[in-house]
């Protein structure tokens, strides 16, 4: 009873904010505008908060995941403004995405650095990247291709369910196929499996045969792809780069798998408890902003609830 | 003090008694020896006395007043100074600051800490232990092993209040002859000052030269108290091997085949001279003093010790190079350190007996849950289900769940580390049960052990290690005769 307790306390507590925004926001907040509008927000966060679920399964974390998106988001444009074609522009961007997170890999399970360490390290290395490849300058206008900038204002028309002038935006539904194909892989692979294993127990893990440091290294570089992936999204969105856009994502990414933990049976990070998390995180933002609460009593609010979440989770474990 | 006698102390753990009933009585100016094999509950007498575990029953008794003994701090209050046999140092700050750390440190003006009272005291410590050698202002990482104990003994020297007890466990496992000559003039002095030292040591002659009086223990049982005069060597360890062993063991049954394991004059960073030949269904012992190199020798089948030269042959192969090629080849290990080695603890049963088993993509449920339900059938299982966590379960079944991990492949190589420890006499019989078919399969087992009987109850040759080298390999032998040829390899 207890234990259920602990482990839906993170959705009670989801459900409490929802009602408390219906009541104060009667007209705009429950409705399909809105929540297509935090579907929209929030789905650069639920592509880098799933990848991190990745790594955090092997009670890893990567902190260069915002720095790498702002990198990626860099890199698309700068092969945009030098005239290349839009897939060559994404390519790219992924390419430097996935080579990121497995030098991550490479440092924490070759070198055998600690993530803490490595990740910060390298979250330095993006970002300073980002400012010499971009000069420092923000790089919108005429360098920005069109077609990519579409791709974040566009979306299935939902005219057929009765919403006439709604669209499912794309970004969207990206988010919700990043996360189905990380939900398939952690938790229906045998690779997902793996993971796990490491997660509960390396030493044991590697001497059952698993090849322990390139299962590491090839989940550091999927986060890395994620937070690429996301830098891309952000981009198309404001239809500009620039060398910072990405910074916020990675806290909250982190903050969003640990409220998904507080919700599982052992702690264990999942997909679908991440995802939770990341609305929780999504509404509560877009409710605040409603309300015209400051931006930085909305920090402290966000900070407090992991903090309580994270707190009821551990008493409840401790019993 | 007069008398300290400890009363029917008791400890079980999950259940499996460790410690059963076990009074000792203590006298000023003595050095009692306490022996046992492994497992005999040494180690749990200590952390009793020591009050880092609680006891489930059992009191201590000092000059006629009884004392309670639930926390370290009341044994430190009743003056037992205890030094265990891990060295818990902190390497990163000097050895003045460990040798008092716990202490109040010496202060200046009530917050600046004053230096060099601190190194006095420390220093006196070292003098009065003959161990002037040691520089206080060191990196306590720095020092050797020896030193090191020295410092720790030193800790407990300077320990405030009347301390009346020193416990001592394996002290001279890490010193040199000269440092451990050193430490027998300090326990003379300690004794000289009437206090009653407890000395726990698997090195029979330095506890025939040095103590008083013997206690054996078995199998968590008191077995003998006898003055050091009136006793021999040969006594003490029929007293410490007496277990009866005869149906505990199965018997081999099936004939060996042909060798399929050929280790040539093999070198490695912490092996010399491994040289034997191992044939299908064969299971050879592996076993020496403490960590004599069983454990090396079982990771060069995994590559997690590489030979440097010499050669070795795994079923017409070379060794495998990591563990994930050594369980492709057939190779399945039973780590010793169940916990730490071996389960995902918060994993159920079913994802940890076949992790080292899936292959290609796709997880299958269905498949994993019929493969697990089948073995753990095999090995005797008592779970709820293929899902419960293996952290719920008891030490023995623990242990099954990491046979049905290595039995799942079909090995034919078998490595296993002190496959019983922690495990209750009825899982033990299973387990053998087990380690015998899969000989019988024609899989080939290593079997290191500290324990003698089992030992020389299922294997057929038992291969004796002192520090790293094979010193010999020995056919049928008894569990007496194992243990003088192993007290034998010191010399």
């Amino acid at each position: 009873m207890l234990k259920s307790l602990r482990q839906s306390g993170t959705l009670i507590g989801f459900a409490v904010i929802v009602a408390v925004f219906t009541l104060q926001l009667p007209d705009t907040f429950l409705t399909a505008r809105n929540l297509i509008n935090i579907s929209q927000q929030l789905s650069m966060l639920a592509v880098v908060a799933a990848t991190m679920t990745i790594v955090m399964v092997m009670t890893d974390f990567d902190l260069s995941v915002g720095s790498m998106a702002s990198l990626a988001g860099i890199v698309a444009a700068v092969v945009f403004a030098a005239g290349y074609p839009v897939w060559m522009g994404l390519g790219a961007a992924l390419l430097v995405g996935l080579a990121g997170g497995l030098f991550n890999g490479f440092l924490v399970s070759v070198i055998g650095i600690l993530p803490f360490v490595a990740t910060l390290g390298t979250l330095t290395v993006f970002s300073g990247a980002a400012f010499v490849i971009s000069g420092g300058k923000t790089i919108y206008g005429r360098d920005i291709p069109k077609g990519f900038a579409d791709f974040a204002r566009g979306g299935v028309p939902l005219d057929g369910l009765g919403l006439a002038g709604l669209k499912l935006p794309y970004l969207s539904l990206t988010a919700v196929g990043v996360m189905l194909v990380t939900w398939v892989l952690l938790e229906h692979t045998t690779f997902g499996r793996r993971l796990y294993a490491i997660g509960g127990n390396r030493e044991a893990a590697l001497l059952a045969g698993l090849r322990v440091t390139r299962l590491r290294m090839i989940a550091f570089g999927l986060t890395g792809l994620g937070a690429a992936g996301a830098g891309l999204m952000y981009a198309a969105r404001v239809a500009s780069a620039n060398p910072t856009q990405g910074s916020g994502l990675m806290l909250d990414a982190i903050a969003a798998v640990f409220l998904g933990m507080t919700m599982t049976r052992m702690g264990e990070p999942r997909v679908g408890a991440t995802l939770v998390g990341v609305l929780l995180l999504g509404v509560l933002d877009n409710g605040l902003t409603q309300l015209k609460v400051d931006s930085y009593v909305r920090e402290i609010l966000v900070g407090a609830i992991v903090i309580v979440a994270v707190s009821i989770a551990a008493l409840g474990k401790r019993r | 003090m007069q008398s300290l006698t400890f009363h029917d102390l008791s400890k079980a753990y999950a259940g499996v008694p460790a410690l059963g009933g076990v009074s000792l009585t203590l006298t000023p100016g003595r050095v009692h020896a306490v022996m046992g094999e492994n497992g005999a509950g040494k180690s749990t007498l200590i952390k009793l006395i020591a009050g880092v575990v609680r006891a489930d029953r059992g009191w201590v008794e000092k000059d006629g007043v009884r004392l309670p003994l639930a926390a370290p701090a009341d044994a430190m209050a009743a003056g037992f100074r205890v030094i265990h046999q891990e060295l818990n140092i902190v390497p990163q700050v000097s050895v003045a600051e460990n040798i008092l750390l716990g202490h109040p440190a010496p202060r200046r003006a009530g917050v600046l800490m004053d230096w060099p009272a601190l190194h006095t005291r420390a220093r006196a410590a070292l003098h009065e232990l003959g161990a002037d050698h040691i520089d206080t202002r060191a990196l306590a990482g720095h020092l050797g092993r020896g030193d090191r104990m020295l410092m720790r003994i030193a800790t407990a020297l300077v320990a405030g209040g009347e301390a009346c007890l020193y416990v001592l466990d394996e002290p001279t496992a890490a010193l040199t002859p000269a440092e451990s000559a050193l430490l027998f003039a300090v326990i003379g002095r300690l004794k000289a000052r009437g206090a009653a030292i407890l000395y726990v040591s698997h090195r029979m002659d330095e506890v025939m030269r040095l103590c008083d009086d013997i206690t054996v223990l078995r199998d968590g049982r008191h077995v003998s108290t006898t003055p050091a005069g009136v006793t021999t060597k040969d006594a003490v360890i029929r007293a410490m091997t007496g277990r009866a062993v005869s149906d505990t063991y199965p018997p081999r049954q099936t004939p060996l085949g042909e060798v399929v394991i050929r280790a040539e004059a093999l070198s490695s960073p912490r092996l010399s001279g491994i040289d034997f030949t191992l044939r299908a269904g064969e299971i050879l012992g592996l076993t020496g003093l403490g960590e004599a190199g069983q454990r090396d020798v079982l990771r060069l089948f995994l590559g997690l010790e590489r030979a440097t030269s010499g050669r070795l042959v795994v079923h017409g192969a070379r060794a495998p190079r990591s563990p994930a090629a050594a369980w492709r080849a057939g190779v399945a290990l039973i780590p010793g350190e169940r916990r730490a080695e071996g389960l995902m603890l918060q994993m159920s049963v079913r994802a940890n007996a076949v992790l080292p088993h899936l292959s290609g993509w796709a997880a299958r449920p269905q498949t994993e849950v019929r493969q697990a339900a089948e073995l753990t059938t095999r090995v005797g299982l008592k779970s709820t289900g293929p899902d419960q966590p293996v952290g719920q379960l008891s030490g023995g079944n623990q242990q099954k769940v990491v046979f049905a991990r290595a039995l799942m492949g079909n090995p034919n190589l078998l490595l296993l580390e002190d496959p019983t420890r922690g495990v209750d006499v009825g899982a033990r019989a299973e387990i053998y049960g087990l380690i015998r078919a899969a000989s019988a399969r024609g899989c080939a087992v290593l079997l290191a052990s500290t324990d003698l009987p089992e030992l020389t109850g299922l294997c057929d040759r038992i291969m004796l290690l002192h520090a790293g080298r094979q010193v010999d390999i020995l056919g049928a032998v008894s569990p007496a005769d194992l243990l003088a040829r192993i007290y034998e390899t010191e010399n």
